[in-house]
């Protein structure tokens, strides 16, 4: 399982939510990659799913359109239980 | 280990601030003193709360503003802000800053790795905004940030 976590710069933030969501991984006992990046550089990457701020989905979902590739809003990229929540979404849409 | 990489005297409490930007203007002068950043990396990061909206707010009353790397950034390092009454930001309530300059995309990858970590407990930040000095900030980074 491949995901993008995604924010403005690809440093910062983005950063912080790879952690959770490597941490969310492991909770649920799910292997993968997760890769921070900044929102121009989004989709230069295969992913299965990517992860970020509700300000840039709309954004992400004209990035995304031709491709299969689930977008998830995260409010808080430090809230694990929202995160291990749409972790759990993605690994339930793969069964 | 983290703690190191915000020594107190890039640590400020203040009761309350105007708006987020006093707050984050204030949360930069100790990197702008210590010449780790210039002003143009002070606005940028203003600038880019208006451009992308208030996502660095990673948790409740947590934010960390930040900028791309550029030439406005001398040396990666953090600073903090705790503002007592809090201030919004785009319709969340702030009450922990931490400033991050990184110089490049990847120097600052292990301190953020740490933040990370003590972020996801929630009773972290509400311990630090509970600090009536950096002193005891500074003793809570010691203990759990690492």
């Amino acid at each position: 399982m491949k995901i993008l976590a995604v924010c403005g710069f690809g440093v910062g933030s983005s950063m912080i939510l790879k952690m959770t969501i490597q941490k969310a991984m492991r909770e649920i006992g799910v292997e993968g990659d997760v890769i921070n990046t900044d929102i121009s550089d989004s989709t230069g990457h295969n992913a299965d799913a990517v992860f970020s701020s509700p300000d840039f989905i709309g954004d992400l979902e004209k990035r995304f359109k031709n491709k299969d590739v689930k977008l998830y809003a995260i409010k808080r990229y430090s809230d694990l239980s929202e995160v291990k929540e749409k972790v759990q979404d993605l690994v339930d849409s793969k069964k | 280990m983290m703690a190191q990489n915000i020594p107190e005297s890039h640590m400020q409490i203040i009761r309350s601030a105007k708006n987020y930007e006093e707050a984050i203007r204030v949360a930069s002068k100790p990197l702008l003193e210590y010449d780790y950043i210039t002003e143009e990396y002070v606005q940028a990061m203003i600038d880019s709360i208006e451009e992308h909206g208030p996502y660095i707010v990673l948790a409740d009353d947590f934010a960390l503003p930040h900028a791309r790397p550029s030439e406005a950034v001398k040396e990666t390092g953090l600073s903090l802000l705790t503002v007592k009454e809090g201030v919004d930001l785009k319709g969340n309530t702030v009450k922990l800053f931490v400033v991050l300059a990184a110089k490049d995309s990847s120097s600052h990858n292990e301190m953020l790795q740490s933040l990370a970590e003590f972020l996801m407990d929630k009773q972290n930040i509400k311990d630090v905004v509970a600090c009536n000095t950096v002193k005891d900030i500074k003793t809570i980074l010691n203990e759990r940030w690492n």
